[in-house]
């Protein structure tokens, strides 16, 4: 029996869906003797070498990406480094499922777990931060006028949002056929009249939050 | 016949044409050696150091000087030198050299060897502004040490960074070799400048007339109007310097009898430093000092990026490389209803990913994501490298690689 226990069981909450089903069993742990043997700290796993003969050791910390480190796909055709991450990447699936197992033998997992071994790596992407969409390009020249037509004739009514959901294109596209500067400069001088209201803190404010964001694009 | 030949020293009457000094150090050595009794050539340096004004000559002095440019230390009015104080010297007089502490111990430092004499050390250090004469001054030999510097350093960033923007490059070439990064490097090898030159002074200083005071920086130096406003890379690439200015900078001869900051008369002395090594002890040893003061020195290149619209620029890379269009996929996320969240956003193309990026919003962690992703892309490195400077002179060709070139950087 192991003294440590991975510390993501203190986080783990097993939370049983809200339903008026009857509530599912589940292992608990219930002792003052359980918790305090929580805390402690899970070992450090063991670098150094089995084998008498010298080897390498790899066990760096765990930090943001270098950027000097190329992805596979932006490596060229005849890169000798393409083999080699196919070939990294093989093995190390290979050794994480030769190593894993079964997620009920942790207790803290309801009993109707499955005891099947989760699916591999690379079948299951992360989601998405925006929804993904294809470009339609569906729009015609009839449409194109018409837009236009409805920009010009009432900018208030139409502005690039609503023709941009009427038309189902983005606004940018909107912006690009139908642009109307008289409409733009209004719109500006209206902001520069409520920017004009601002007081020190509000303006010192905005202008760090532009200065940071122009920082996103050269310390990444 | 092993004699130097001076034509002009056939006929007395021409005498006064000829250089005020001899052009190579170990000249008269030679010729005292060969003919010892030659007394005209002696007698012509005593001729024609009394010639005050030579203007017609100077033309014919550089052009001679450019023949032999390793003319390190001439033996400058050796036959009246008890004659001439050194004060009315503009500055040290090269037999000085070889009796200074400072030099011999700038060439221990250095790791130079021996035979890297002394006098052409003296001479890199004089900067025209404090000897405005070109064959006592360090112009010549700093215009070739700039252009073995700028050769050598574009050659390492072209070669082991095949797709960096032309910007990054001459952003890089500045921190290399740039002028301030000579100063610095002339600091770090403990070199000191002279209050003021002149002959009496130590030639183991740095000699240039300095500013004085209150006095801006001089006309030459200071930042020009572009000749045409919208300045183009190819301007840039083809008519000004390695570092992408608007403008070309001053020759080194023309900066003769202007006051110029301590940086500008230091950059000289690093250049024709390497100019000098490059004359007397060969490419591959100047390859080898380049190699150990300035590639050295720590440059982290992926500092040097500023995109403005990371996201648009890698959409249109991966368009013109033929990949899936990026999506932006949040990996983890921590604290998102928080004062402090924290996103982990990672952009995929495909499957792959391709760059990845913290931030303490959505739109943060993306676009810096993004420009991750590009700096992976403009950072590639070939495994390997083989610089042209390499392979000078080697018979044997079958140890040349072609080097990666890239098609060009991404222009949305």
């Amino acid at each position: 029996m192991s003294t440590c226990k991975s510390a993501v069981r203190i986080c783990t909450n097993p939370r049983q869906p809200s339903s008026l089903l009857p509530r599912i069993q589940c292992r608990h742990e219930s002792t003052t003797r359980r918790h305090k043997k929580l805390l402690t700290v899970q070992q450090a796993p063991l670098y150094t070498p089995n084998r008498p003969e010298p080897t390498l050791i790899f066990n760096p910390p765990s930090s943001a990406p270098s950027a000097y480190h190329t992805p596979l796909k932006f490596l060229p055709q005849n890169d000798s480094r393409r083999a080699l991450y196919a070939s990294f990447l093989s093995t190390s699936t290979q050794a994480a499922h030769r190593t894993q197992t079964s997620p009920v033998t942790a207790p803290g997992t309801p009993l109707s777990t499955l005891s099947f071994l989760p699916p591999k790596p690379s079948a299951a992407l992360p989601p998405a931060v925006r929804t993904p969409y294809e470009k339609k390009y569906h729009l015609t020249d009839v449409e194109i006028k018409e837009i236009q037509r409805l920009r010009t004739e009432d900018p208030v009514r139409w502005t690039r949002v609503r023709l941009a959901e009427k038309f189902g294109c983005s606004q940018f596209f909107v912006g690009l056929v139908a642009k109307n500067e008289a409409k733009a400069e209004k719109v500006s001088q209206e902001h520069e009249r409520a920017r004009s209201k601002w007081g020190t803190r509000r303006r010192e404010a905005r202008h760090e939050r532009e200065r940071r964001k122009e920082l996103w694009g050269r310390d990444a | 016949m092993k004699r130097i030949r001076i034509p002009s020293c056939a006929t007395p009457s021409l005498a006064p044409r000829a250089a005020r000094r001899p052009l190579c150090p170990y000249a008269t050595a030679l010729q005292r050696s060969i003919a010892p009794h030659n007394h005209r050539i002696q007698a012509r340096f005593q001729t024609t150091t009394a010639v005050e004004n030579f203007g017609g000559e100077q033309i014919e002095i550089e052009a001679l000087a450019e023949q032999t440019p390793n003319a390190p230390a001439a033996p400058r009015q050796s036959q009246i030198h008890g004659s001439i104080r050194p004060e009315e010297l503009p500055s040290p007089h090269p037999s000085e050299a070889v009796r200074s502490v400072k030099l011999s111990a700038l060439r221990a430092r250095l790791s130079l060897p021996p035979r890297f004499p002394l006098q052409t050390l003296a001479r890199t250090l004089v900067h025209p502004s404090a000897d405005p004469d070109p064959n006592f001054n360090n112009a010549s030999m700093s215009m070739l040490g700039a252009n073995l510097l700028g050769y050598y350093t574009t050659e390492y960033l072209l070669c082991n960074y095949p797709r960096l923007p032309i910007s990054v490059i001459f952003a890089a070439q500045n921190a290399y070799v740039g002028p301030r990064a000579l100063a610095i490097i002339a600091r770090e090898w403990g070199i000191e400048a002279a209050a003021e030159p002149g002959g009496e002074v130590d030639p183991g200083l740095l000699q240039f007339k300095r500013l004085k005071p209150g006095e801006g920086v001089p006309a030459i130096l200071a930042r020009q109007v572009p000749w045409k406003w919208n300045t183009t890379n190819t301007h840039r690439i083809v008519a000004t310097d390695e570092f992408g200015s608007d403008n070309a900078p001053p020759s080194p001869h023309s900066l003769a009898t202007t006051p110029v900051p301590m940086e500008e008369a230091a950059q000289s002395f690093v250049r024709a430093l390497v100019g000098s090594l490059h004359l007397h002890l060969g490419a591959p040893l100047v390859k080898r000092f380049f190699k150990a003061h300035f590639l050295s020195r720590h440059l982290d290149i992926s500092t040097m990026f500023n995109f403005r619209t990371p996201t648009r620029d890698l959409s249109r890379l991966c368009a013109r490389e033929g990949f899936e269009s990026p999506v932006a996929r949040l990996i983890s996320e921590t604290g998102r209803l928080s004062r402090h969240p924290v996103f982990v956003v990672g952009v995929y193309s495909g499957k792959d990913k391709l760059g990845e990026g913290a931030g303490s919003s959505l739109d943060e962690a993306r676009v810096r994501a993004a420009a991750a992703a590009l700096k992976a892309w403009y950072l590639y490195r070939p495994v390997d490298v083989t610089l042209p400077s390499s392979m000078e002179g080697e018979l044997d060709t079958s140890k040349w690689k072609p080097n990666m070139v890239d098609c060009g950087e991404v222009i949305v």
